[in-house]
């Protein structure tokens, strides 16, 4: 995808400084490889990629957004995983996490921008509103989808962290008041990776970065734009509640009995048949468990629209029973179609609420109407 | 120094975006205004919404402190419905709450407050070599080892509730997961190597003897862990009397269990403690950018100024306790569960200082209560009762989030929700001024903070605004 630039030293380079051992690395090359769904033969590659070549730099930046994607970032499954992607990325500018403050951090940003141009990778958490003006999310003075356009134009690529900045999550449910808007609507000329979720599995999070980094180019993707890897099958394909929603054997109400032995939650508004994400594999906290397994539905927030489908215990209605399969590209094409109906009915409903707005009075009137 | 006026902003490491303006004369913050810059809609989105989907859509007005939002909202339903959750659900929510408030506030204490004294400007300081090796930005050896330890402890949130952030499992007659005695082992032995991880690095000592502190002055003398670091940094830097807030601390309780609140419930103020009367809060608009009158949270609504008009300067509504500004968290707390050391420190005027023992002292008591709680576990009971929520309805959830008082006020009519208002912990402390002019919590606090020649981002002014731990998404939602 691009020229080594000689002045940025290597991820090996950078994990030595950090004080982690060869071992360790070998143990996450591997860790890595089978995340990805790579062979063994696949971890010789990864070190040697790793030690060859130059880290690229990551700028981190956050708009309408409660900050859980980076919550999830940081407990990754393997102890080192966390440390070794940290110091990898490095994450030369992020605004939760790093050193500097106020505007020696803004300056941080301009410096990478600067230093690393057409080489770096911006990660979005979050998504910027834009109604009125995107005065809803202001740093640094500006609104923050400024800040987004003007990171995204040197970027190398772009990734969406989470439901927010791939679709919107639940700051877009109707009527959307800030006018969230997904990455995607505001940056067209950069290749994007969708990492929706909410938040996206630390996992699938590392495991994403962790191939665009070794491998130095986007990892295949869905016609959504999600990584195939970790989105290419329902949460229901791989739950092991799966045997009982064959049987017909259902919780009919929480802590039944049913509940008890682990039968299926279909009946309890489980949307797993219709999500495309790994909980059901790759499980939440280090492997531990995943919403099924807790005995509450899945509530498919790694789809687009989640937010807006009904509430979160109606029963999946649209589900096609046994033996049909639907992919994830066919349901993606219907769902896009929907989406970019909302988008213009947005559109026209803010310019509306915009235009009443000029004829409101602070602070009594609002009052009478309400 | 002449007169000037400093905006301190973009705030990083604090939860979401700030911005401070402080009006500086002499060398020193005459007076302070803060911003949250960040408004997303939640209330009116929950609207028409049907009540069960709060418990969804809440939690996700913070990832950092989403289980305390899904308590309040199931404890507001609950309410509503007329119910308490089954004993044992109400235990394992405790739990699960415990551990989250328990996490922010070591990632608070390492990640987020004490890098700052790891900055060259403390140079030369006899501690500062020891600061920079424990508590450097994204490198610090007490970073690291708290990350590690999180991700362990996070493990029985992993167990309970599936999933961590945004966890499901809390409802409104208990929780979702029967722990078996299986689970109950394993988390019994994630709270050990939890317990090992507090002992060996934040305290050097049986964290019981920490939680048995009986005065102001043996917490400022401890000396082992970091917890000794940081008293040792806060003395030579005389953080104890930085940022006094406004000397009256709300707490509503935290951890409902069929015994009450573990931390009780009430108020701390003119110097004792009074009873607490929900009933006498009023979010003032006078100074936010919001339409409409004051109300209580009952009746109050969320209708964003899109004009962003003046006097107005923060998205941020202006709670105030019976026309008063109060703090909340941690320390607040602790003092209003009449722990000693906490009533003595909240004596000699509260500050950074203070509110950083709250948080330890609470760290060291909540390990004590978690491992207690988890042996009390009883598989075979139940865990969840069923509830039918009303037609029509109102309820209140209000319990205590790591940064401090979190309230959800729910109305139902025609089995949606008509009404929900959200006052979070940094609403309270971070609240601008009201319609008498009095400054929110955060506001007062900063007023006298030093500020050198040249300082653009006053080293003071950190230490302040980050000792209360703000949370800026949870603060407007």
């Amino acid at each position: 995808m691009s020229e080594p630039v000689p002045e940025i030293e290597t991820f090996y380079d950078v994990m030595r400084r950090q004080g982690i051992t060869r071992r360790s690395f070998m143990k996450y090359c591997s860790l890595t490889a089978s995340a990805l769904g790579l062979g063994p033969a696949f971890v010789p590659q990864i070190a040697h990629a790793m030690e060859t070549k130059p880290r690229t730099p990551v700028i981190w930046v956050h708009g309408l957004e409660c900050t859980c994607c980076s919550e999830s970032f940081i407990r990754s499954a393997h102890p080192l995983a966390k440390d070794v992607v940290l110091s990898m990325i490095s994450l030369d500018y992020d605004d939760t996490l790093m050193a500097a403050a106020g505007h020696a951090a803004e300056a941080a940003m301009m410096d990478t921008i600067e230093k690393y141009k057409g080489q770096y990778i911006l990660a979005v958490e979050g998504n910027p509103p834009l109604n009125e003006d995107g005065m809803f999310c202001i740093t640094g003075g500006k609104p923050f989808v400024e800040k987004l356009k003007l990171a995204a134009s040197d970027a190398k690529a772009v990734i969406s962290w989470g439901a927010c900045a791939s679709y919107g999550c639940v700051q877009a449910a109707k009527p959307n008041p800030t006018q969230a808007t997904p990455v995607h609507k505001v940056i067209t000329d950069k290749p994007i990776i969708k990492v929706p979720g909410c938040p996206p599995i630390a996992e699938v999070m590392t495991g994403v970065i962790t191939y665009m980094l070794t491998f130095d180019r986007l990892p295949e993707l869905d016609r959504q734009g999600r990584p195939a890897m970790f989105y290419g099958q329902r949460i229901h394909d791989k739950c092991y509640r799966r045997p009982h929603f064959d049987a017909g054997q259902f919780v009919e109400e929480w802590d039944d009995d049913g509940a008890r032995k682990g039968f299926c939650l279909y009946k309890m508004g489980c949307k797993g048949p219709t999500t495309y994400n790994a909980c059901s594999t790759v499980r939440w906290n280090e492997g531990v468990s995943f919403p099924i397994q807790s005995g509450h539905g899945c509530i498919g927030c790694s789809e687009d629209g989640f937010w807006d489908h009904g509430t979160f215990y109606d029963r999946v209605t649209d589900l096609t029973q046994f033996g049909v399969e639907a992919n994830a590209d066919q349901i993606g094409v219907a769902a896009a179609g929907v989406v970019g109906a909302g988008v213009a009915a947005h559109a026209a409903i803010s310019a509306l609420k915009s235009a009443q707005s000029k004829t409101q009075t602070k602070p009594t009137q609002s009052k009478e109407e309400a | 120094m002449s007169d000037s006026t400093l905006l301190v902003g973009p705030f990083n490491r604090v939860e979401g975006d700030l911005e401070i303006r402080l009006e500086v004369s002499g060398g020193a913050v005459r007076a302070a205004y803060a911003n949250s810059p960040l408004f997303r809609g939640f209330e009116p989105i929950l609207q028409g919404k049907a009540p069960m989907d709060a418990l969804t859509i809440t939690p996700r007005i913070c990832g950092i402190c989403s289980i305390s939002q899904s308590a309040a909202a199931a404890l507001a339903l609950a309410e509503a419905a007329g119910v308490r959750p089954a004993p044992q659900g109400a235990l394992i929510a405790a739990v699960l709450h415990a551990v989250e408030n328990v996490c922010d506030h070591i990632t608070h204490f390492n990640l987020f407050f004490g890098a700052d004294f790891a900055r060259p400007a403390y140079a030369g300081r006899p501690w500062h070599d020891r600061a920079v090796a424990r508590f450097t930005a994204m490198e610090g050896s007490a970073m690291r080892a708290c990350v590690e330890a999180r991700a362990q402890v996070l493990h029985i949130v992993g167990l309970l509730g599936g999933k961590w952030p945004h966890t499901l499992a809390i409802q409104p007659g208990g929780v979702t997961r029967a722990p078996t005695a299986r689970d109950r082992i394993r988390m019994g032995s994630t709270l050990t190597a939890f317990r090992r991880y507090l002992e060996a690095e934040i305290f050097g000592a049986p964290v019981e003897a920490f939680a048995a502190l009986s005065s102001a002055q043996a917490v400022r003398d401890w000396s082992t862990g970091d917890a000794g670091l940081f008293m040792e940094i806060a003395a030579d830097l005389d953080l104890a009397t930085a940022g006094p807030g406004p000397g009256r601390y709300m707490s509503f309780g935290a951890y409902p269990t069929d015994d009450g609140r573990v931390f009780g419930p009430g108020l701390w103020v003119d110097g004792g403690l009074a009873p607490l009367d929900p009933g006498l809060i009023r979010e003032d608009l006078s100074h936010a950018w919001m339409l409409g009158e004051d109300a209580h949270p009952e009746a109050g609504q969320t209708v964003p100024d899109e004009m962003m008009r003046a006097p107005g300067y923060s998205w941020c509504k202006a709670p105030r306790l019976g026309g008063r500004t109060v703090e909340t968290g941690a320390f607040a707390r602790q003092v209003v569960d009449g722990h000693a050391a906490a009533l003595e420190l909240a004596r000699d005027g509260g500050g950074v200082l203070a509110r950083i023992a709250g948080r330890l002292l609470e760290i060291a008591r909540t390990q004590i209560l978690m491992e207690q709680w988890v042996a009390a576990i009883r598989p075979e009971a139940r865990f969840m009762d069923q509830v039918t929520l009303p037609e029509n309805g109102i309820g209140a959830g209000l319990v205590e989030a790591a940064r401090g008082s979190l309230g959800h006020w729910l109305r139902i009519e025609d089995g949606r929700i008509a009404n929900y208002q959200i006052i979070a912990p940094t609403t309270w402390n971070f609240s601008p001024r009201d319609a008498q002019g009095t400054p929110g919590p955060v506001e007062q606090a900063l007023v006298g903070a030093a500020v050198s020649a040249g300082e653009e981002t006053p080293l003071s002014v950190q230490h302040i605004v980050r000792s209360f731990d703000p949370c800026m998404v949870c603060t407007v939602h």
